[in-house]
């Protein structure tokens, strides 16, 4: 039997139709741009084909409303992508942080890229990756799905093709990506050789059966694979690429890495360790934990350093991701839906970040900590945002980052690891420092001009909606989390299905 | 009168947030701002000062009214439901209101100091640009404290609690352009959080000890031994790590006298009502929990003491007047600490109400002074005395309710502190009344160098108005004045008749009465303390008004201590220097930087170098590269092996 579901032929292909949109949408956009004129008038910024960002945005949201349609089901393809609340979650999810990278992409793009249509179509294939990393249920779909990302990913790293960083950083990212995607793929073809399938259900299935020897070639197999997972949610010590890949790329690229591709990883991390190896929670617990702990060290302490904002922000990501682990290191059904929880609230709240960053930049064409001296003065809403953002990701109360730490926090500590909460709210004392750095300068700085900027009203919209976001997950973080433990749940039900489907006969 | 309904509870809280978000609605959309280049305010820039006044007003009565109702209830808590604000898997948190003796009394405290603060400010802070910026805040401040001190659940009253500090640091940094100001603010936010990391700690681990965050819980937990004192003994140590921080207690006192950057107001406020006081709201409120370990007590009456005594030996060096009084309210928080540290809630409390009084009528006196003197440096004033007769009467009597003289405020409360000191820990009553003698000596220096001699200068005032003679503040300044002078001059009657032992005694459960210290009065207590204090004043007057001896000669004769005292114990070096700068900026980070950038990208890009090279030699840069980028990756996967194999021996 080679594949039951091949010799019936009869997919249910429309349990992928937001992967079809996306892919639609995005072959559409180049075709589009394609025909919309010249591009030879794009540099001086007269010719824009600024609504193209826009036509972006509404493919990603569409993708997003039509994968609402199978909230609650349990379906699967072909065995291979499960269509549940898991997935469902994650598609929205990250069809509306597309769309909020496009519309901060759109005056980005006209003014500093060329070949717009690539551009977007490249963020909506990242989309159709990410959701084939949160939906896959066995190994190599995933494998497939990270690839499509992270390829998706490099290119756009790289995207502003005149500029030195940009290519540097994107090199580095796509040398360093290869190298752990081969890696992983070196472990799942180890834990394909021990266990006999790529199925998640039934690598969990084999491994809870056997619990008297540990197999090398498991653990080892199982060492890859967290190496190639740490490398895409950059963990230390496999985090060496976001730095560069962070100051190098475009800022919504930026701002696209450190929302869609960490918390694409830590959906299939999540995703693979709760149904596959969650029998062996006691072999990587106290390995998840350190690199967590390595992780919450390296990336605040050294953010204190960091003149660069975005490299500022790429070093506090790393600390966040620090955080995350905790999620994976205590996992149990109250940390997967507070680890999901953190990221959403880390990701809305660093979008506000980066939108912030983006408008600035937009005007200034500067993205030094020393550049925003006085930014209060001249363009008050735009400070107020960054302000807000800024300490809710220093986990200040009323804020997003508050709530939803204390959660992740609470329910590490509920799993006996109360001193990896300690040290994270340690490390979240050390990170108030630098967000605060950020803010006095703004607030506190001289400014270089008295002038006002000017207003972008769509900019400023997207940004409101992000910040009321943060408001929202800070002050009544109910709803969020009853969608988030909803989804949680189907991952951890698998496991009891597939339990419950082998003692038949 | 019918007992107060919980709405109007909530409302004593939302009204002071309700004039914080309407002053901020319309700063955002411009129509508050005084006009371009200065002068006086358009006539509705005042609008945010009186709307804060009606709303702290308005606070104020309804807290009244709590007060009245508690009273009523037989001095018991006064019951309201909670609501359930989120579930998170196990987690359950529910919002509500804590309504007894203790919570009712901070609130009509909060309440009071911050109309009569609010009410001056409006002729202090007239022709600030930040005129609105201020009364925002300002209202943010007061209602963040006052949610700080109804909460019912302990995370409900961190989310307050960190509030507090955020307004303190909006509030201290409040003259921006100022960099001693920006510093002050960044100090002390960094300094109360730090503080703060113990309280968070701490309720994670009593949550996963106990999973209960309501505060009545707790406390129920550690009155029937539930659980191990070791957990006990740590959550309390937690807590009392925050409430070191926001009460400015040794050794995280260091932001206090710098905080006093920001407007004076400011500080009247911080100094009496909130913020400082809300660690020892918080140390009181969780009182069974800390009376039931005798570690956790005995740090905290060690601390204070250490506190009350350090905080006074420096405001007898300090020259400005408003650091003086930074160090005294220092000293003063010691005071209470120590009071609960010996089992005297009671004491403590009354302590914090008398304080609240007469301390912040010192900093609108400090306020007063520099508004006709333009500083606070002491070695400028002098003779203010025929200047200011209203500022020298109500600092005076002021200042003889902070030395404790019979029959002023604060008499009465220190002296119940002493008495429990006395029935439960002798070596804190010796402290305490050391600390009583060094009240006097720096409250007597102070005097005599503000108000008496004759005048020698002054410059501009905080913001930039330049004045000759000094003169009499205007009326709007001195009813405040006036009005906290009579409090500071009978509040410590309030506990004539134990009325206020009682009301506070319903706020702790019944189980725990038995940890209470019931210090008894003594005549000779009380003379002992008024006698040190008297004397310290004496020896003041002696040295700076007779002139005895020469200030600098006692200088050179006690040498090294000055030195040590006006470096303040070179704390601040030891901790922005050493700490700070060479340990964590210079030492770590550093090190994980250049790890990261030189070894790392170093060996990438080296690397890379060096496969460039052998490639243009020998044509091989594609296998040269991948396997040397290849180690980097692979050095943390076998780390990670050999993580496993360590947790799983084979």
């Amino acid at each position: 039997m080679l594949w039951p579901a091949m010799t019936q032929l009869n997919f249910q292909w429309e349990l992928l139709a937001p992967e079809f949109i996306l892919v639609g949408w995005a072959g559409a956009l180049v075709l589009l741009d394609l025909f919309w004129g010249s591009s030879a008038g794009l540099r001086t910024g007269r010719i824009g084909k600024e609504p193209l960002g826009y036509l972006a945005a509404a493919g990603a949201v569409a993708a997003a409303l039509v994968s609402l349609f199978w909230i609650g089901d349990h379906k699967n393809f072909a065995d291979l992508i499960d269509v549940n609340n898991y997935t469902t979650l994650f598609r929205v999810f990250f069809g509306l942080t597309a769309a909020f990278a496009c519309i901060a992409s759109a005056r980005y793009v006209k003014d500093r890229l060329l070949h717009p249509g690539e551009y977007y179509a490249l963020i909506l294939l990242s989309v159709v990756g990410a959701n084939g990393m949160a939906a896959a249920s066995e190994l190599l779909t995933a494998y497939i799905s990270l690839e499509l990302l992270s390829f998706s990913l490099y290119v756009l790293a790289s995207y502003d093709k005149f500029d030195l960083r940009s290519n540097e950083g994107g090199l580095k990212y796509m040398l360093l990506g290869a190298f752990s995607s081969a890696i992983f793929l070196y472990g799942i073809s180890l834990v394909y050789g021990v266990t006999g399938s790529t199925h998640f259900n039934a690598i969990g299935e084999v491994l809870k059966g056997d619990t008297s020897d540990i197999d090398m070639a498991l653990l080892l197999g199982l060492a890859l694979m967290i190496g190639g997972l740490g490398f895409k949610v950059a963990a230390v010590p496999f985090h060496m690429w976001t730095p560069d890949a962070y100051e190098g790329a475009p800022l919504p690229i930026t701002a696209l890495i450190s929302a869609l591709s960490k918390s694409a990883g830590f959906a299939l991390f999540l995703k693979l360790f709760t149904q596959a190896f969650l029998p062996l929670i006691d072999d990587w617990r106290y390995f998840i934990a350190a690199l967590s702990v390595a992780t919450m060290a390296l990336g605040n302490l050294v953010a204190i350093q960091q003149q660069n904002l975005k490299r500022l922000l790429a070093y506090s990501s790393i600390g966040q991701v620090g955080y995350l682990l905790m999620g994976i290191a205590a996992l149990s059904p109250e940390s997967a839906s507070a680890l999901v929880l953190h990221m959403i609230g880390y990701v809305v709240t660093n979008l506000a970040v980066f939108v912030c960053i983006i408008i600035y930049y937009n005007w200034t064409g500067k993205e030094e900590i020393k550049d925003y001296a006085g930014t209060a003065e001249r363009a008050p809403f735009l400070a107020l945002c960054l302000s807000i953002a800024l300490f809710s990701l220093a986990g200040m109360p009323l804020f997003a980052g508050f709530a939803t730490k204390f959660i992740l926090f609470q329910s590490a500590a509920q799993e006996d690891l109360l001193w990896l909460a300690g040290v994270a709210v340690f490390f979240s004392f050390v990170s108030l420092y630098y967000y605060l750095l950020i803010v006095k300068e703004m607030y506190l700085g001289e400014p270089a001009e008295r002038t006002r900027f000017p207003t972008p009203w769509l900019e400023y919209g997207a940004l409101s909606l992000l910040v009321a976001g943060v408001m929202f997950v800070g002050l009544y973080p109910q709803p969020v989390y009853d969608a988030v433990e909803d989804s949680t749940a189907t991952i951890f039900a698998a496991v009891e299905d597939s339990a419950a489907v082998s003692e038949r006969p | 009168m019918p007992d107060i309904r919980e709405g109007f509870v909530w409302a004593i809280m939302l009204l002071p947030l309700g004039s914080f978000a309407v002053i901020s609605l319309l700063a955002l959309l411009g129509l508050t701002r005084p006009p371009r280049g200065g002068g006086a305010p358009v006539w509705n820039a005042r609008f945010s000062g009186h709307l804060t006044i009606m709303a702290v007003f308005a606070a104020f009565l309804l807290a009244l009214w709590s007060l009245e109702t508690v009273i009523a209830n037989d001095n018991a808590r006064v019951g309201f439901g909670a609501h359930e604000w989120v579930t998170v898997g196990l987690l359950h948190v529910d919002i509500g209101i804590t309504l007894d003796g203790l919570s009712a009394i901070m609130l009509v405290v909060v309440t009071g100091v911050s109309l009569l603060v609010q009410f001056y400010s409006q002729e202090y802070m007239r022709g600030d640009e930040g005129y609105n910026r201020y009364y925002a805040f300002m209202s943010l401040f007061t209602a963040s404290m006052l949610g700080l001190v109804l909460a019912s659940s302990v995370l409900q009253l961190f989310v307050f609690w960190e509030l507090v500090g955020l307004c303190s640091y909006l509030l201290i940094g409040f003259w921006f352009h100022r960099d001693a100001a920006r510093r002050a603010a960044t100090k002390a936010f960094l300094v109360t959080r730090f503080g703060d990391l113990g309280f968070l700690i701490a309720i994670l681990l009593i949550w996963s000890q106990t999973g209960t965050l309501s505060i009545a819980g707790i406390q129920e937990v550690a009155l029937t031994g539930a659980v191990s004192s070791g957990v006990i003994t740590w959550f309390a140590l937690g807590v009392f790590a925050g409430a070191a921080g926001k009460s400015a207690q040794f050794p995280l006192h260091v932001w206090l006298p710098d905080a006093m950057e920001g407007p004076t107001p400011v500080s009247a406020l911080i100094h009496a009502a909130t913020m400082v006081a809300a660690g020892v709201y918080l140390v009181a409120r969780f009182f069974p929990v800390f009376a039931s370990s005798e570690e956790a007590i005995t740090t905290v009456a060690a601390i204070g003491s250490i506190t009350a005594i350090i905080a006074a030996l420096l405001g007898i060096v300090a020259t400005d007047m408003k650091r003086v009084m930074a160090y005294s309210t220092i000293s003063q928080l010691g005071y209470m600490m120590m009071g609960l540290g010996v089992g005297g809630l009671v004491s403590a409390i009354f302590h914090l109400f008398t304080h609240a009084f007469f301390k912040s009528l010192l900093f609108l006196g400090a306020g007063s002074v520099n508004h006709a003197t333009g500083t606070f440096d002491m070695r400028r004033m002098g003779g203010l005395r025929k200047y200011m007769p209203v500022t020298f009467a109500t600092v005076l009597v002021a200042s003889l309710a902070l030395v404790g003289v019979f029959p002023f405020a604060g008499f009465w409360s220190k002296d119940e502190i002493m008495a429990d000191a006395w029935d439960d820990r002798k070596w804190v009553f010796f402290v305490a009344l050391a600390g009583v003698f060094l009240t006097g000596l720096y409250v007597g220096r102070m005097l005599i160098l503000t108000f008496g001699g004759e005048y020698r200068g002054g410059e501009a005032t905080e913001h930039g108005e330049r004045h000759g003679e000094p003169h009499e503040s205007p009326p709007v300044m001195l009813l405040p004045l006036l009005l906290l002078a009579v409090m500071a001059a009978l509040a410590g009657f309030a506990n004539i008749n134990d009325d206020f032992s009682h009301l506070l005694e319903g706020s702790v459960p019944e189980r725990a009465h038995a940890l209470l210290t019931e210090g008894h009065f003594r005549l000779w207590i009380a003379f002992a303390s008024v006698a040190a204090g008297l004397s310290g004043l004496a020896v003041a007057w002696a040295v700076y008004g007779l002139k005895v001896v020469q200030p600098e000669s006692v200088r050179n004769f006690a040498q090294p201590l000055p030195e040590i005292l006006e470096n303040k114990y070179y704390l601040d070096a030891l901790y922005e220097d050493v700490i700070v700068k060479r340990g964590l900026l210079g030492g770590a980070a550093i090190l994980l930087s250049l790890w990261d950038r030189y070894v790392i990208d170093g060996t990438v890009n080296g690397v890379a170098r060096v496969a460039g090279w052998t490639s243009a030699q020998l044509r091989l840069a594609q296998a040269g590269q991948a396997q040397l980028y290849a180690t980097v990756v692979f050095l943390g996967v076998v780390g990670a092996i050999a993580g496993i194999l360590v947790v799983n021996p084979p």
